[in-house]
């Protein structure tokens, strides 16, 4: 018995070892899981990717959900998520704490670019409308109201839908659209606007309601909406939302979109990050309705 | 003799002998657990608000409807939780306004005037309204309700419907009301969802009235709407505002529902269909994504606090009133 057994155990050792050693690697052989948390406006882009790459590789099983960027930075920290999708530049804090909590750097991807639309109900006529009055409409303390103020003929109170204070929309239009106070700080929200806890609310509420005005991402068009052309300054021509305009800059509110990973990506994850930013990724970020890299 | 029977006994172990003394613990603590459970739950929720309670501008809290947890970077956050209480307070009063009558009339019904089948048939359908989880509410309020809602009170400017809206506060805007989910939408749902739960109570309250007191109005001649007011009312007074407290408990407790139908929007509202947001919404909106142990976070458990007062304060209330009401009754005779 004593004799046979040298045999036995270095074999297990051996197992021990490639299992120990490269445990990434073996997890993948069997169904590696690739955990993907963040904006909501990407969650459909990332469930799009997410099924397109289960097409390619069945092997690897990406579990993508929303919840919002914040959400997905926190999860970076704890790590409970291997890619985070985010609708903003990661904060200089947010940084430091996942530096501070998994020892490692954070790395930046540029997947694709959206366009925030304006949305408004197509029984208004209204077609363009400038940053300016957008500022005057949406901030704190705006002189804007009523929709006879941007719109003659139109009556009535603007009715506004947003979204809820944690989502990176919410950050990004406030940013883009609300302004700077006289003393260079960042304008708020005014109050009374309705915070809807999805993008496709917002769409969804603005098609309900005549007098409404939202802004969502441009890949939540729907029929049941119009869009409206920006202007960046009164009087100027509008930009309508489009794929060229969002990459060169020209439509006024138009942003990028990342993925975060903390660390410099390894096996499956860094595979599916270049099969992202490659061809096949980008075809699935035109379809989403988002603007593609080229 | 019994010397030997006290030995044997001793010798014997006996099963039932054993698991007494456990088994009276058990108990003690079934009993005893929901006082733990309460102050378990009172610990912990004051346990994490407690750090902002002394940093929290609490005028501001309670005066302002400025609420921005999430600033821009370099602002200030503001806690103004004005709206949000109004938000609270009108959405349940819009509510009960609707099923106290509703729900007293139809336990009245059922008690007093349908028979059999019906009544039967009545009871069980009134018990399934009961069991529709409060999410399925909110969607009824956001898809079916609030359409309704928003049709019924749209007209032309300057039409006869829009200026009664105006005068009435019905709606601010001679339009009409901005969109489905609002004030009125939210109470009519939080009065379904509280509806079954007063009407089986003041429907048990009204049957615990003994018959004689109902044969002796019918002996002198009471017509039965005399016979539920002036006897069947008074009599039963206790059980049937022990029913509206419960009502209005739950109502002001909900959540889900009021953050779908009520159209989630921080504003103190002037007319009857504008939209507004709830304490119970708010916290469950926002909670999710808090940083764990930032003053959002810990502002929003101070919600909870405030929530939590206000509850007791209405079973405090009703107590006191119940207690009012069966002294006085005492008192006369």
């Amino acid at each position: 018995m004593y004799m046979k057994s040298p045999g036995k155990f270095s074999r297990s050792l051996l197992l021990g070892a490639i299992t120990l050693m490269a445990a990434r690697e073996v997890s993948t052989a069997f169904g590696a899981v690739i955990r993907v948390k963040g904006s909501d406006t990407m969650v459909q882009l990332a469930s799009g990717w997410a099924e397109a790459y289960h097409k390619v590789k069945p092997g690897v099983q990406v579990d993508a959900n929303g919840g919002g960027t914040g959400t997905g930075f926190a999860a970076l920290q704890n790590n409970t998520c291997d890619i985070c999708d985010a609708s903003r530049e990661i904060k200089k804090e947010e940084v430091e704490k996942v530096k501070q909590v998994t020892g490692k750097d954070v790395k930046e991807f540029v997947v694709a670019y959206d366009a925030l639309a304006v949305y408004t109900n197509p029984a208004n006529p209204i077609t363009t409308i400038s940053v300016e009055e957008l500022t005057e409409i949406w901030a704190e303390g705006g002189k804007i109201t009523s929709w006879d103020q941007v719109m003659p003929g139109m009556k009535g109170k603007i009715v506004l839908f947003g979204r809820q204070n944690n989502s990176g929309t919410y950050d990004y239009f406030r940013e883009h659209v609300a302004g700077k106070t006289p003393d260079k700080k960042q304008r708020e929200f005014r109050g009374g606007i309705s915070e809807m806890n999805g993008s496709a609310e917002v769409v969804e509420n603005v098609a309900k309601t005549p007098l409404g005005m939202g802004y969502s991402g441009m890949g939540y068009k729907i029929d049941k909406v119009h869009w409206l052309k920006i202007s960046p300054k009164k009087g100027e021509p509008g930009v309508e939302p489009a794929a060229d305009v969002a990459r060169n800059g020209k439509y006024p509110i138009s942003r990028k979109l990342y993925l975060y990973t903390a660390g410099e990506p390894t096996g499956e994850v860094k595979a599916y990050i270049d099969w992202i930013l490659a061809a096949d990724g980008q075809k699935v970020v035109e379809q989403e309705g988002f603007v593609p890299l080229k | 003799m019994p010397d030997s029977t006290s030995n044997l006994r001793r010798r014997k172990f006996n099963f039932f002998d054993a698991i007494e003394k456990p088994t009276e613990w058990l108990i003690r603590l079934c009993g005893w657990s929901s006082i733990i459970g309460l102050a378990a739950i009172f610990l912990f929720i004051f346990k994490e608000a407690a750090p902002m309670v002394p940093r929290l501008n609490w005028v501001e809290f309670f005066t302002s409807p400025r609420w921005i947890p999430n600033p821009a970077p370099g602002n200030e956050p503001s806690f103004g939780a004005l709206a949000l209480l109004v938000g609270t307070f009108t959405t349940t009063f819009i509510g009960l306004m609707i099923a106290v009558p509703v729900g007293l009339g139809a336990a009245v019904y059922i008690s007093e005037f349908a028979k059999g089948r019906v009544k039967e048939t009545l009871k069980v359908v009134i018990e399934l309204l009961a069991a529709i989880p409060s999410i399925v509410w909110g969607f009824i309020g956001l898809m079916v309700l609030g359409p309704i809602v928003k049709w019924v009170f749209t007209a032309e400017p300057g039409s006869a419907w829009s200026v009664v809206m105006v005068t009435l506060h019905l709606a601010t805007a001679d339009s009409g009301a901005s969109q489905g989910t609002n004030l009125l939408t939210g109470g009519i749902i939080l009065a379904l969802m509280s509806v079954p739960l007063i009407v089986s109570l003041s429907e048990d309250a009204l049957r615990a009235v003994p018959d004689t007191f109902r044969e002796a109005a019918l002996a002198l001649g009471a017509n039965p709407w005399d016979t539920v007011r002036r006897v069947l009312f008074p009599a039963a007074r206790n059980g049937l505002l022990a029913a509206c407290m419960l009502g209005m408990g739950r109502a002001i407790g909900e959540t889900m529902a009021v953050l779908l139908a009520t159209g989630h929007n921080n504003r103190i509202p002037l007319a009857l269909t504008d939209p507004v947001r709830t304490m119970t919404a708010t916290i469950a909106a926002e909670m999710g994504e808090t940083v764990h142990g930032d003053a959002h976070y810990r502002v929003l458990f101070i919600l909870g606090i405030v929530l939590f007062v206000i509850t007791c304060g209405i079973n405090v209330a009703s107590d006191l009133i119940i207690k009012g009401v069966r002294n006085s009754n005492k008192g006369p005779k």
